[in-house]
């Protein structure tokens, strides 16, 4: 079952007077129990598009879409209190940058205190339901792996290590028990060992708990081996969406074949002391986006018809938007 | 904490230190001998410390001796009246305190909230309203601002007095020089009207005061609060579901009001300077206007005991504020490595 569903998400943002379309036409479902990756250079708008789901942005940012349902219901056209209810319960949300994302002036107990929905506590005296409470955000923190519970619960964000603010970022995210995690970056500017628990922590929660994961990132060997499928995204536009091994074994859009080839663990039959393959040129700005399908000028593929945008075709839960696909012929 | 206070405590104790030895040196600097200046009279019988400071060959002995002195109130009298400037100064000084304590409470409790409310309305109309308006009460001259009040309240409509402290219908014994506290204390008859004639007398002179101090307030609340507004993690407890009220009492209020604390500190020697340009127009009768009396008198002891303790006072308090606003930053130590 289809529980998150974006269809023709588009954000525009006013630049010097003009508006520029930040997100272009941008689809993106995601089931029950699923992993999906989303991916894209930085500057590509994944982080706007977990901005856009959890309703987190500036109010003069102009957000249309075709659909933009949680459970069949309209994220866009809800009160602000119902989307509050739906952040607080269902869907999650881990920031890049876990020091930004803490109250600096907060202990992480009472940060963490207060994310617990009320229908956890049982009813009780005031002291009572704090107990309770304190209990279940240890419990939580334990669970995530942070080794000195009883330490850390006192301390302010800036008085610990990076790794341990990211694993209680995640903590605060699952103290609600989600439906939907957004993990958007989450094992940016982490030493191997740190990432690799991470990483293991998110896939065993998604088997236990049933826990559908939105997992923002440019970390290609770690969605791989993670991921069920994913979305490509370039300049705001997604250009391809399937499951991640049809996209790995014969991608449909150029950039995703260029993105593929740019990590060398991925081509096995790679020779040794052959150049690396890359795009030429490099993504563009939000003032000088092309007109088309934005990868045109750098796309080895483009042709005369490129300047049109590229219509949202489907080959069996292959989706890709693309002029000119490569692979057709043997899908 | 501890390592705060010690190293507040010191840096208060050292910069006394100077003043005083400024202070000291003034009587060497003013024209005339230097003995005369120090003691106000050729001769004095009731300061002995002091006396004997004069008395003195060695620089640093003068100057030990002149430190002693002015711990126990020995610091000598005045040119122009003869009497001794410690009674004279303790006095006036309460009448000073008490202008300045009403001004900051006034500009701190409308100031900080509407800071607030215009910070959270930011470009809005309110926020628009509040900011042009907070820029003109800003570049108001404080003298002329006094003398418009005095024109427009006092002459044209004679709704307040325009000068002094209390009617000379009413004698209060002087007790702890705060007028409303000594009228609490008096047991005159007609206690009310006292009451009522010393806050028309306090309300001219506490608004002028206030005025400049409320913009500064208002506008550096604003700019924190939207600050922290804007921030990475107001918007993740947006995205945590939390309610409105909920995010401004246990994230923004506190996180806003953190960075305003130093800046009053920063504000209390431009108000100390209002608060004797005023004293001075409304001949409040207090410390600047007795300071001011005293340049114009020449009088040297005055000038020399007066600077030193308006400096003195500016000092602890500022030095006071900053370091109570260390202490209860949790994020003080954030930067301690490249503090150190």
């Amino acid at each position: 079952m289809i529980i998150l569903d974006i269809k023709n998400l588009t954000l525009e943002i006013e630049s010097n007077g003009v508006l520029v379309k930040a997100l272009d036409k941008v689809s993106l479902t995601i089931q029950e129990n699923e992993i999906r990756a989303l991916v894209g250079e930085s500057g590509s708008g994944k982080s706007l598009i977990v901005r856009a789901i959890s309703g987190a942005l500036p109010p003069q940012w102009i957000v249309t879409a075709d659909r933009l349902t949680w459970r069949g219901q309209n994220l866009l056209s809800m009160t602000r209190a119902q989307r509050q209810a739906i952040m607080r319960r269902d869907i999650a949300v881990i920031f890049q940058d876990p020091l930004a994302s803490l109250d600096p002036s907060a202990t992480l107990k009472d940060q963490l205190v207060e994310s617990i929905p009320q229908e956890f506590i049982p009813k009780g005296w005031p002291w009572q339901r704090r107990k309770a409470r304190l209990r279940i955000a240890q419990q939580i923190m334990r669970k995530v792996g942070i080794k000195d519970v009883h330490a850390a619960i006192n301390k302010y964000p800036h008085e610990l290590s990076l790794d341990i603010c990211q694993k209680f970022m995640i903590a605060m995210a699952l103290v609600s028990q989600p439906t939907l995690l957004i993990a958007d970056d989450p094992t940016r500017g982490m030493e191997t060992n740190t990432k690799q628990q991470i990483l293991t922590l998110l896939a065993q929660l998604n088997k236990t708990r049933n826990l559908s994961i939105l997992f923002v990132s440019h970390d290609l060997i770690a969605i791989s081996a993670m991921a069920h499928s994913m979305t490509v995204l370039y300049c705001g536009q997604s250009v391809e969406s399937g499951k991640m091994k049809a996209m790995r074994r014969r991608p449909l859009h150029p950039y995703t074949k260029a993105l593929m080839d740019s990590a060398p663990s991925f081509s096995p039959d790679l020779i040794p002391k052959s150049p690396l393959v890359a795009m030429d040129g490099t993504i563009p700005t939000l003032q000088h986006l092309p007109i088309g399908c934005r990868l045109g000028p750098r796309c080895p593929r483009a042709a005369k018809e490129c300047v049109q945008v590229p219509e949202e075709r489907s080959i069996n839960e292959h989706k890709y938007r693309c002029h000119y696909p490569m692979h057709v012929e043997s899908v | 904490m501890i390592t705060t206070l010690i190293r507040y405590f010191n840096l208060i104790c050292l910069t006394l230190l100077v003043l005083v030895l400024l202070s000291f040196s003034l009587a060497f600097f003013f024209p005339g001998d230097s003995a005369v200046n120090l003691l106000g009279a050729a001769q004095i019988a009731d300061q002995p410390l002091l006396s004997q400071a004069v008395n003195q060959s060695n620089v640093l002995v003068q100057f030990w001796y002149y430190v002693q002195a002015l711990f126990n109130g020995q610091w000598g009298v005045s040119f122009a009246t003869g009497k001794p400037l410690y009674e004279d100064i303790m006095q006036l000084f309460p009448a000073t305190l008490e202008l300045s304590l009403y001004a900051v409470t006034l500009a701190l409790v409308f100031g900080i909230p509407l800071g607030f409310v215009s910070g959270l309305q930011y470009r809005k109309k309110i926020d628009h309203a509040f900011m042009s308006s907070s820029m003109v009460m800003y570049s108001f001259p404080v003298f002329w601002l006094a003398l418009i009040l005095i024109l427009l309240v006092s002459l044209q409509a004679q709704w307040l007095p325009m000068s002094g402290r209390l009617s000379l219908l009413y004698d209060i014994p002087h007790a702890t020089g705060f007028i409303l506290v000594d009228i609490a204390l008096s047991d005159i008859a007609n206690k009310q009207y006292a009451f009522h004639d010393a806050i028309s007398h306090l309300i001219l002179p506490t608004l002028s005061v206030s005025f400049i101090a409320f913009a500064v307030f208002l506008r550096s609340t604003r700019r924190s609060v939207v600050d922290v507004v804007s921030t990475e993690y107001i918007k993740s407890a947006q995205t945590r579901g939390l309610t409105a009220s909920n995010i401004f009492f246990k994230h923004i209020l506190r996180n806003a009001l953190l960075p305003v604390l130093p800046l009053l500190a920063v504000q209390i020697s431009t108000l100390v300077t209002n608060v004797m340009i005023v004293e001075t127009i409304f001949s409040w009768p207090g410390i600047g206007d007795w300071l001011i009396q005293a340049i114009y008198e020449r009088d040297y002891p005055a000038i020399r005991t007066g600077i030193m303790l308006v400096a003195m006072i500016v000092v602890v308090f500022t030095l006071s504020l900053e370091c109570l606003s260390q202490l209860i930053d949790p994020t003080r130590d954030r930067f301690a490595y490249a503090r150190r």
